[in-house]
């Protein structure tokens, strides 16, 4: 359903994604791993259509100069030009890094904020979900979101872009600065909204451990190249990721 | 005495909330800064007079186009001068102050200065509560502040644009992530806010004559107000607007009459220096607590 070829992208003269192609199927879990600064983020935004908004406010001030090459490909259609609000209305929703919440909004305002494209109905339905993936948040819902923990405010990332009833949802790092239980949690939330919603999930992330057991594909990339792709078992009996990311 | 300084304290206030809750609605809640805020509200003020003078309107049909056509303009202001710095607040501050500037002196320099400048009232009657006598009009801009007031409440909290409205001021790519088309809302919140200063232009105009100057005084005071009650904040809006609005009668009462200039702008320092986030302000308070 989603072809990704040939992407390049560069922050001026550094290559931050380089000739990555993937693909992605209807109803799959697939996962990409890397470290810091091996380009996940970057991919994300570009395949979330984001960077665009980025390359233009960098241009409009002056700063840096952003080229993206390649295409992207979305149920037949080329979409690499797509601004990143209409890919949302395509069903193409990224829930960015560092629990990205309306800090000075409540929980329920939230989430009726990301409702933005969609009518009562579907509103009610979508925060229904919300508070059954996480059940933690129906006795915060009156709560500031900036003033919640990060385990909780990422869980209201999370509800916040399934209300936009996607059909292809990327994560990015939604793992990042979670403790191990809350990080369970969080996969397990995943894990569920995979089929509640009936949707396809891409997540990235750097700590494999409690990816890799859950996905049905991974790209392990490293300085914006694709090194490795196999499912997830394939990728845990792998002895370099062994050594990498488990440090076996 | 004291009953007189009450009530004309107390519409005063309105007065000031009315002014301010168009540049709220943009800067506040929207987070997208219209500094020509007040050349426009000057704008309707003539744009209403041309209208009944010239072209003969009835007057509500001259206040409704009014409305309209101000709120046209701001929207193309976003289009042409606003987009092009969309991001930079600075930048965004100093270009629609400049458009505004431009368009208060223009006023002045085509010669709209003088007593013919003034709009009917509403109105023409007064009535007496206790021993005070207050006009018409003015009750009728009490009544209008409130409604307008009252929307805008309702409408930033249960409307699809209004909360579009709060997602972007928070986090623009967050909402572009959630389908928001942040440049369109921003455009919107421009033209709604420019559009609520035309209808407080247009009821509050009728009390005085239609002067280039007062464009200025409306900015500054639209500005203190916001900054004092806390950008974003409805109901900041309303408090800071009693607030400044009874220490200005009761300076120009108890004082002398010319220090009411400086009630808001004093106000408005001390607060930077207090509680820079506002009495209510949302904005900035996590911020502040870190």
């Amino acid at each position: 359903m989603f072809q990704v070829s040939n992407l390049m992208v560069f922050y001026e003269n550094a290559l931050a994604v380089n000739e990555l192609s993937l693909e992605v199927a209807e109803g799959q879990m697939v996962g990409i791993i890397g470290s810091n600064s091996a380009g996940k983020t970057t991919l994300l935004n570009t395949l979330s259509g984001l960077i665009l908004d980025i390359q233009l406010k960098e241009r409009r001030k002056g700063g840096e100069h952003i080229t993206v090459l390649g295409t992207i490909t979305y149920q037949g259609r080329d979409i690499s030009l797509m601004p990143a609000y209409v890919r949302a209305r395509e069903g193409i929703v990224l829930c960015r890094e560092r629990h990205p919440v309306f800090g000075d909004s409540t929980v329920m305002e939230n989430l009726r904020i990301a409702g933005y494209l969609k009518n009562r109905a579907q509103i009610k339905r979508g925060i229904d979900l919300a508070m059954e993936l996480f059940p933690a948040l129906k006795a915060l819902t009156r709560r500031k979101a900036g003033l919640m923990s990060g385990g909780e405010q990422q869980m209201l990332a999370i509800g916040m872009a399934l209300m936009v009833e996607p059909k292809l949802l990327f994560l990015d790092e939604p793992l990042l600065g979670l403790s191990p239980a809350m990080q369970q949690k969080v996969m397990d939330a995943v894990k569920k909204a995979l089929k509640m919603a009936n949707t396809t999930i891409v997540i990235a992330e750097q700590f494999a451990r409690p990816i890799l057991p859950v996905i049905h594909k991974g790209y392990v990339i490293e300085n914006g190249m694709l090194t490795m792709t196999g499912t997830g078992e394939e990728l845990m009996a792998n002895p370099e990721i062994k050594s990498a990311y488990f440090g076996i | 005495m004291l009953e007189g300084v009450l009530i004309y304290g107390f519409i005063n206030s309105v007065l000031l909330v009315l002014v301010a809750m168009g540049f709220n609605l943009t800067f506040g809640i929207s987070g997208v800064a219209n500094f020509a805020y007040g050349a426009l509200y000057i704008m309707a003020g003539f744009l209403c007079w041309g209208l009944l003078n010239s072209l003969g309107l009835p007057y509500w049909l001259a206040v409704a186009v009014s409305v309209a056509a101000i709120a046209l303009l701001a929207g193309l202001l976003f289009r042409f001068v606003l987009l092009r710095v969309r991001g930079l607040v600075i930048s965004e501050v100093i270009a629609t102050f400049g458009v505004g500037l431009a368009i208060l002196e223009l006023f002045r320099y085509w010669g709209f200065i003088g007593f013919e400048y003034t709009l009917p009232v509403w109105l023409d009657a007064s009535f007496d509560i206790g021993e005070t006598v207050v006009d018409g009009q003015r009750l009728i801009m009490v009544a209008v502040g409130a409604g307008l007031t009252l929307f805008l409440w309702f409408f930033t909290r249960h409307s699809r644009i209004g909360r579009a409205f709060r997602g972007i001021a928070q986090d623009e790519r967050t909402a572009l992530t959630l389908g928001i088309n942040a440049d369109l809302t921003a455009a919107f919140a421009v033209a709604f806010g420019a559009g609520y200063a035309a209808m407080a232009a247009l009821v509050i105009l009728p009390l005085g004559t239609i002067a280039v100057n007062e464009g200025y005084n409306v900015l500054v005071n639209a500005l203190a107000v916001c900054i004092v009650g806390g950008l974003g904040s409805t109901m900041g809006v309303i408090v800071a607007g009693f607030l400044i609005g009874y220490a200005q009668i009761f300076t120009a009462t108890y004082g002398e009459t010319h220090w009411m200039m400086i009630v808001s702008l004093a106000a408005l320092l001390v607060i930077l220096l207090v509680k820079p986030s506002g009495l209510f302000g949302k904005q900035k308070e996590l911020e502040e607590r870190i």
